[in-house]
């Protein structure tokens, strides 16, 4: 069973490879037992911190409920940075801009929890991650991986970024299989 | 004025490893027991600088500021330096590496490290949130990435790249187990696995299977580590500090470079070793961190002991066993002891102590080891920690 695992997903010809965007769509909620808290205690809670008052990268979650992904872009060296910063780590300016990034991509590698989950996440086993290789971008990236039980995924699967809500109302995103 | 002074480990001893039914600040008590038991001659008088290797006391046991809570119970009184060092997977070794350099810089004369980690609590979900914040916490944890389902993906990446196989995978836990089975603190010591039911092991992350993974472990230990002077008062077989490398290289995982080719190990383990003057060939033993057994397959091919993707074979062909070209992780590794995250170094260095002065099972003993290296990672194999020691006597 675990050869599976290491099977490479057949190569199709791809539309996306020149990084268009997809158009803005609502952020959606994600299915879930009602009976779990709006919210963990905040030392428990993985997800970021995304309001205005409490961090410098709100823009990266208003523009997911925009439909956008967005990063920081360093004009002085021109690199797009991941996760999104506040200082560029090459030449140290505060002066990043907000840039779009691909929202498309593929599987380059990937797992799947099937036990030993953190708290909160007990209920939403097994959970297939991976890295995405997003298309036309250097940038390889860590996310939740939907719409495919762990045993038919494969590396080289086409995924798309997805905007979800959290039960607090706040924005986070994961990533889609496209078939 | 003559140049930096010389620093030797000189004894020390752990407690028993597993799922304990003590506390923190006990399992820290049980260290002083076990540290003055096994080094008869060092009075608490003489330790003039405490380092405590703890990773995560604040989420594991809800308590902070854990030095001065190690000194009082363990009946210490340092004054010249006490600090707790905290490097997660590597905060043990971190507290060896701290009294290294304060010893060799004059600052203490004997100093003692420590290594203190309570994993099993009530509630196993929490301990495995304390593991997921280690990671890059709101851009990689929160997605659920923990670290079974990122080794998962550097074995993947491995397989692929290199065709490496389940079963050689099974042979690294099959190895430390063994060895294990002859270590009486470790936390699997009385439990056999062959590699058929290693096989038959569930699932945690595929590709990796419950033998494949470290243990969420409570475990303590201390060692003393000497100034070249004092040396003679502790021990005829000093394991001296001959080398010593870190590096550290990214922390998100889209800043990685190669999921399979530790670059960050490869430039550790080489400054170890040109500082101590030798090559991996010349190691007798080596204390590698298989907090996955994919781990201990790729860090023999970025130390040297073999070509890159050829760990696999490595291992399975016996080279990293008793009779090989280096015994890997003959004190039972992290798969076979348990991984108390802060005791871990403190039990890697204990294991060089005691097989320079060849005082383990004979079926884990190094027939007269000279050279040994002690690594560990930390986090996603971000971070890489790596100590060179000679025997000395
Ligand atoms: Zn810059």
């Amino acid at each position: 069973m675990p050869t599976a695992v290491v099977e490479v997903a057949p190569r199709k010809r791809s539309k996306a490879r020149k990084a268009k965007l997809l158009p803005p769509e609502p952020a959606r909620e994600v299915p879930g037992p009602g009976e779990r808290p709006a919210r963990l205690p905040y030392l428990l809670d993985l997800y970021p911190a995304e309001s205005a008052a409490q961090t410098r990268l709100a823009p990266f979650f208003e523009g997911l409920r925009e439909g956008r992904f967005l990063s920081t872009h360093c004009r002085k060296d021109g690199r797009v940075l991941w996760p999104p910063r506040i200082v560029c780590p090459v030449c140290h300016t505060s002066d990043l801009t907000w840039v779009d990034l691909p929202q498309t991509g593929r599987i380059y590698a990937f797992s799947a929890i099937l036990a030993g989950a953190p708290s909160g996440l007990e209920e939403e086993l097994p959970r297939v991650v991976g890295l995405v290789e997003l298309d036309g971008s250097p940038l390889r990236i860590f996310g939740r991986i939907v719409g495919v039980e762990w045993p038919e995924c494969r590396i080289g699967m086409r995924v798309r970024v997805e905007p979800f809500s959290l039960p607090d109302g706040r924005a986070y995103y994961a990533f889609r299989v496209v078939r | 004025m003559s140049g930096p002074r010389e620093v030797a480990v000189v004894g020390g001893g752990l407690t028993p490893f597993g799922v304990r039914g003590v506390t923190w600040a006990e399992l820290a008590q049980e260290a002083g027991e076990v540290l003055f038991r096994t080094v008869p001659n060092l009075r608490a008088a003489d330790v003039d600088s405490l380092f405590v290797g703890a990773a995560e006391p604040e989420r594991f046991a809800f308590q902070s500021h854990v030095a001065p809570l190690v000194a009082e119970q363990m009946g210490l009184a340092p004054h010249r330096i006490v600090q707790r060092t905290e490097l997660a997977c590597a905060s043990g070794q971190s507290a060896i590496r701290s009294a290294y350099a304060a010893i060799r810089a004059g600052l203490s004369d004997i100093a003692v490290a420590v290594g203190v980690e309570k994993m099993n609590i009530p509630d196993m979900a929490e301990a495995n949130s304390a593991m997921a914040c280690v990671l890059d916490r709101p851009w990689d944890a929160a997605h659920g990435l923990t670290a079974p389902p990122f080794f998962a993906m550097v074995a993947q990446r491995h397989m692929l790249e290199h065709g490496t196989t389940d079963e050689q995978l099974a042979a690294v836990s099959q190895k430390n187990h063994r060895f294990a089975n002859a270590n009486p603190v470790a936390q699997f010591y009385e439990k056999k696995f062959d590699r058929e039911k290693l096989l038959r092991l569930p699932l945690v992350a595929p590709p990796l299977r419950l033998g494949d993974c470290s243990s969420m472990t409570d475990g303590a230990g201390a060692v003393v580590l000497a100034a070249e002077d004092r040396v003679s008062e502790f021990t005829d077989t000093p394991a001296w500090i001959r080398g010593s490398g870190q590096y550290s290289d990214f922390h998100n995982l889209a800043n990685m470079g190669s999921l399979t080719q530790w670059s960050g190990l490869v430039r550790a383990s080489r400054e170890a070793l040109r500082s101590a003057r030798i090559g991996p060939g010349d190691l007798d033993f080596a204390e590698l961190h298989d907090c996955f057994t994919i781990s201990e397959i790729i860090e023999y091919e970025a130390i040297g002991f073999c070509g890159p993707g050829e760990g696999g074979s490595f291992v399975a062909d016996g080279r990293s066993d008793l009779g090989g070209d280096v015994v890997v992780n003959p004190r039972g590794g992290l798969l076979g002891c348990g991984h108390p995250l802060g005791a871990t170094g403190i039990a890697q260095a204990v294991e060089v102590v005691d097989q320079f002065a060849h005082r383990v099972d004979p079926a884990r003993q190094v027939p007269d080891p000279e050279w040994a290296m002690v690594h560990n990672l930390s986090g996603s194999a971000n971070v890489h920690s790596v100590m060179v020691y000679e025997r000395g006597g």
